[in-house]
C-alpha cells in the first residue's frame, strides 16, 4: 500500500520535531490570553515529561519572559504601536531537550534600530557571571523604568539569572523588507 | 475605606484588601501582559489607605507562585509603600509565603526584606505540593 500523501507530508514535520526533541513549539500570533493558555500546557507538559521542579520553574519563568517580549515588541502588529494592553504580535517561541537539557528559541521581526538597542542590551550580559547579573537587576529593580520598555527593563536579565550558559542571540536581515530583520533569542536551561 | 477584591485570573493574582480590618492578601501567579496597569490602580489605593494609618497593625498576606520581571517591580514599589507606613509608626508585617524549593522567591524576599526594614518580615516557607 504506498502512502497517502497527507500523512507522508505531515510525518516529515513530526519526524523533525521528533529528531529535535521537541516539546513545545508554537508559531503565530500572541495575546495575554494565548501566552497564558501556552503557560498551561508548556507548565503540564514539563510536569509530564518529568523535569525536575527547580528547572521546570527556570523554564516557565523565561518561557512567559519571552512570549511577552513578542506581545509587547514584535515589529509584526495587529493592534496600533500606541496600544499598550489587548496586544497581538507575531513571534514563535520553541522548547526543546537534549540530552537531559532544555534548550528555549524565541523568534519575532524587529525594526533595525531596535536590533541594535537589543545588541546593547544583550552583549554585555554574555559576559557577565551569575552574581553579576544579579547584582544588576537588584540595580535596575531601584532604578527608573528605561524608557521604551513596557515591563521594567529586567526582562533579559531574569532570562539570564536562569540560563545555564550566556544567552545567544541573532539577527537574521529580511530581503523583502531591509527595514527589518528577525531577532533570535536562545536560553540554554 | 472600601475594600478592594479582585479576583484571580491565570495570569493576575488574587487580591483582598481589607482595609477596616487591615488585613491585606494577593494569592495566585502574576504576569499581566501590563504589570503597571493591573498593579497601578492598587497601589494608588494602598498607598491613599496607609496614609490614613495611625498606630495600626497592618498585615500583608503575599503568596505568589510566581510573578514575572515587571510584576517584581510592582512588588518592590508595594514594599516601599508598606515601608513608609512602618516607619511613620504603624506595624506592619509582611508573610512571604513561598514553595520551601523556590529558592528564587524566598532570595527575592530577603532581598525586599533588607531594602525595606521597619516591615516586620516573617518567611513562610510552604511544603512542595
Amino acid at each position: 500500500m504506498s502512502t497517502p500523501p497527507l500523512i507522508h507530508e505531515y510525518s516529515a514535520f513530526f519526524r523533525i520535531a521528533h529528531e529535535r526533541r521537541v516539546i513545545f513549539y508554537y508559531v503565530g500570533y500572541f495575546s495575554q490570553n494565548i501566552v497564558a493558555a501556552m503557560a498551561e500546557a508548556v507548565k503540564l507538559q514539563l510536569e509530564v515529561s518529568g523535569v525536575g521542579s527547580l528547572t521546570r520553574r527556570k523554564l516557565f519563568s523565561s518561557f512567559i519572559e519571552m512570549a511577552q517580549n513578542i506581545i509587547h515588541y514584535s515589529a509584526d502588529a495587529l493592534t496600533p504601536g500606541n496600544q499598550d494592553t489587548h496586544e497581538l504580535r507575531h513571534g514563535s517561541v520553541c522548547v526543546s531537550e537534549k540530552d537531559g537539557e532544555y534548550v528555549l528559541l524565541c523568534a519575532n521581526p524587529v525594526r533595525t534600530a531596535v536590533a541594535d538597542d537589543l545588541r546593547r542590551v544583550l552583549e554585555p550580559l554574555r559576559s557577565m557571571t551569575l552574581e553579576e547579573i544579579k547584582r544588576a537587576f537588584r540595580e535596575s529593580l531601584r532604578a527608573e523604568t528605561p524608557a521604551g520598555s513596557k515591563g521594567a527593563g529586567l526582562g533579559f536579565l531574569t532570562v539570564a539569572r536562569d540560563a545555564r550558559e550566556p544567552l545567544e542571540f541573532d539577527f537574521q536581515p529580511l530581503e523583502h523588507r531591509p527595514d527589518t530583520a528577525v531577532f533570535y533569542l536562545k536560553a540554554a536551561i | 475605606m472600601e475594600s478592594l477584591y479582585i479576583p484571580a485570573t491565570a495570569s493576575s493574582p488574587e487580591i483582598r484588601f481589607d482595609f477596616d480590618r487591615h488585613a491585606l492578601s494577593m494569592r495566585g501567579e502574576s504576569y499581566p501582559e501590563n504589570a503597571a496597569a493591573f498593579y497601578g490602580p492598587l497601589i494608588a489605593q494602598l498607598r491613599a489607605y496607609l496614609e490614613g494609618c495611625r498606630n495600626d497593625s497592618v498585615t500583608m498576606d503575599i503568596a505568589l507562585a510566581y510573578f514575572n520581571s515587571s510584576s517584581t517591580k510592582m512588588l518592590f514599589n508595594i514594599f516601599e509603600a508598606l515601608n513608609g507606613a512602618a516607619r511613620a509608626g504603624n506595624t506592619v508585617v509582611v508573610n512571604w509565603f513561598h514553595d520551601e524549593e523556590d529558592d528564587t522567591i524566598l532570595e527575592f524576599g530577603q532581598e525586599l526584606s533588607d531594602d525595606f526594614t521597619s516591615i516586620r518580615f516573617v518567611d513562610q516557607p510552604v511544603k512542595s505540593a
